[in-house]
């Protein structure tokens, strides 16, 4: 039976990427439907970043394809994906540190910058963090207020997919919780996620989806609840 | 006092030269990812153009500045694909193989302006543009400054602030910075590189081209050899302010003008060169890393 293409804003088919040797993603299918949160649960070198800076046409691709909104991007250079609304909140946050809350948000906007001030009205306005801090360089912010100021960031680019590579990573429990309730409510705004985490459970309690990687392979996918009611994952991740 | 004010403003003058070069190579390094300390002698090259220009023309002094900053700019964007090839050939910044493309870039221009040019003779400017005849002189009190001098340092300092503005204050301008400080997470965020790139050798060769004219009318003349005495100036300044500071050059390349011009008027013209030196490595000793840090990724 014929899918419907315009439900899909992402799909990905029997990816392959390698760094030289190192074979980092080894034939992976993955889809994301418009307005889903999906996550991807792996360890460390599961090939979790590789993934997303291969959707966001950082990557050279060895084999398969990328959709995006129905198109193949492959080959297409990441400054023009973000263009078409992808964008990438990559691990470590990717803050540039010597410049200020403001100009850090602007890149965000680089590629519609006539809508900046509007967009960063609206960014103030549910991040009144960053607006106190707006002319403070971005080292000086917290781990915290730096995802947030990432995320932030991401949300100047009219975004309509936003990857997330491990936002809650170094952040202290309670903070975590802040930063997964922020992503939850940008699901509901309408945004797509892709989001990958190691703090497993509660990724998979705010989304819709998700897929488990293992050293560049695809072990398992499904909704989130049959994911959580999963006595391997409950085993692997879950520590139960 | 008159001595002192007036090389005051002379050393301003000669420093706002020195923060353009330095600031055309600082952004070189810091977005196109190249040491470029051949980019003075491009500058001189310029100067050359410029007055073969001003020769053809009868001292056209619009079409020998026109020439002297299209040549700069071409210049610049003609090497930037040399620069680039070995960049992405090697898939991340080699600064050592582009310092020797660098290095190749002003010998042979040295040599041609050597054998290409008035016989290899210092060329002179002629006085519409330096304005070093006598009645263009301004007088105030008992201070005499060429009409050179103030040009130079009006436009010096208008062309500074116009490039901190773009710098700080634009969206290239962002762009610029956010590439140097983090070129991985500038392409993560979907700055395109490889165009801001070439943008920042076009901004450089425009900063050149000007720097050429301002030179011309400030120095009033120019040998071969001048590319080079530039070149060593240039990359001290940069070194000693911290390599790639943009803020630390403005501030070392002013410093450095006023030393020489201070040198020049109390003690003696031909030692200024040897002195600033020697305070430089007074300076690089104390501080290594640069009186205001290094900003290199
Ligand atoms: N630039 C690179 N060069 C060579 N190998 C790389 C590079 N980046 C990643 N790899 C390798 O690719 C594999 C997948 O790495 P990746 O960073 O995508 O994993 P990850 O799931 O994001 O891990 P983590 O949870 O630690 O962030 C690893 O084996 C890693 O060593
Ligand atoms: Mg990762």
């Amino acid at each position: 039976m014929e899918q419907k293409t315009d439900m899909r804003i992402l799909q990905v088919q029997g990816l392959e990427v390698s760094y030289g040797h190192i074979q980092a993603l080894k034939g992976l299918d993955l889809e994301i439907m418009k307005g889903e949160i999906v996550v991807l649960v792996g360890a460390n070198g599961a090939g979790k970043t590789t993934l997303m800076e291969t959707i966001l046409g950082v990557n050279k691709v060895g084999k398969g394809d990328i959709l995006y909104k129905g198109k193949s991007i492959l080959g297409k250079p990441a400054d023009k994906n973000v263009r078409d609304g992808m964008f990438l909140v990559p691990e470590g946050r990717g803050v540039f540190a010597w410049m200020t809350v403001k100009d850090n948000l602007l890149l965000g906007a680089h590629h519609n910058i006539r809508q900046a001030d509007e967009k960063m009205k609206a960014v103030f306005e549910s991040f009144p963090v960053l607006s106190e801090r707006r002319d403070q360089v971005a080292k000086t912010l917290s781990g915290g207020e730096r995802q947030m100021l990432a995320i932030a960031r991401a949300l100047m680019s009219s975004p309509e997919l936003i990857m997330i590579d491990e936002p809650s990573i170094g952040l202290a429990p309670i903070i975590v919780n802040d930063i997964f309730e922020i992503i939850v409510n940008l699901n509901r705004q309408g945004y797509s996620i892709l989001l990958s985490e190691q703090n497993v459970y509660k990724a998979l309690k705010c989304a819709h989806r998700g897929y488990v990687l293992e050293t560049g392979n695809l072990v398992l996918s499904g909704t989130a609840e049959e994911l959580l009611n999963n006595p391997g994952i409950r085993e692997a991740y879950l520590g139960a | 006092m008159e001595v002192f004010i007036a090389q005051f403003i002379n050393g301003l003058s000669l420093g706002s030269i020195y923060v353009l070069l330095v600031t055309g190579f600082n952004l070189l390094l810091l977005v196109a990812m190249i040491i470029h300390f051949s980019f003075p002698v491009t500058v001189v090259f310029s100067m050359y153009i410029s007055w073969a220009v001003l020769n053809v023309t009868g001292n056209n002094l619009i079409l020998g500045s026109l020439a002297g900053i299209l040549s700069a700019i071409i210049l610049n964007i003609a090497t930037a694909p040399m620069f680039q090839h070995i960049m992405k050939k090697r898939g991340h910044v080699d600064i050592n193989a582009t310092m020797v493309i660098s290095m190749g870039i002003g010998m042979i221009i040295t040599d041609v302006l050597s054998h290409g040019f008035n016989h290899g003779f210092p060329i002179a400017f002629p006085d519409n543009l330096t304005g070093s005849s006598k009645g263009a002189m301004l007088n105030v009190g008992l201070i005499s400054i060429s009409r050179g001098q103030v040009i130079t340092l009006v436009v010096g300092v208008v062309v500074v602030a116009g490039l901190f503005y773009l710098l700080y204050r634009t969206r290239a301008g962002r762009a610029f910075r956010a590439i140097a400080e983090d070129p991985n997470g500038a392409r993560l965020v979907g700055l395109p590189i490889l165009k801001t790139g070439i943008q920042s050798y076009a901004l450089t060769g425009i900063l050149g081209g000007m720097t050429a004219v301002l030179l011309s009318i400030l120095l009033g003349s120019a040998s071969p050899g001048l590319g080079d005495q530039m070149a060593h100036k240039v990359l001290a300044v940069s070194i000693i302010a911290g390599l790639g500071n943009l803020q630390g050059g403005l501030v070392i390349g002013l410093l450095l003008g006023v030393l020489e011009a201070m040198v020049q008027g109390y003690l003696s013209g031909s030692w200024s060169n040897a002195i600033a030196f020697v305070v430089m490595l007074i300076v690089i000793l104390v501080k290594p890393k640069g009186v205001f840090g290094m900003k290199l990724g």
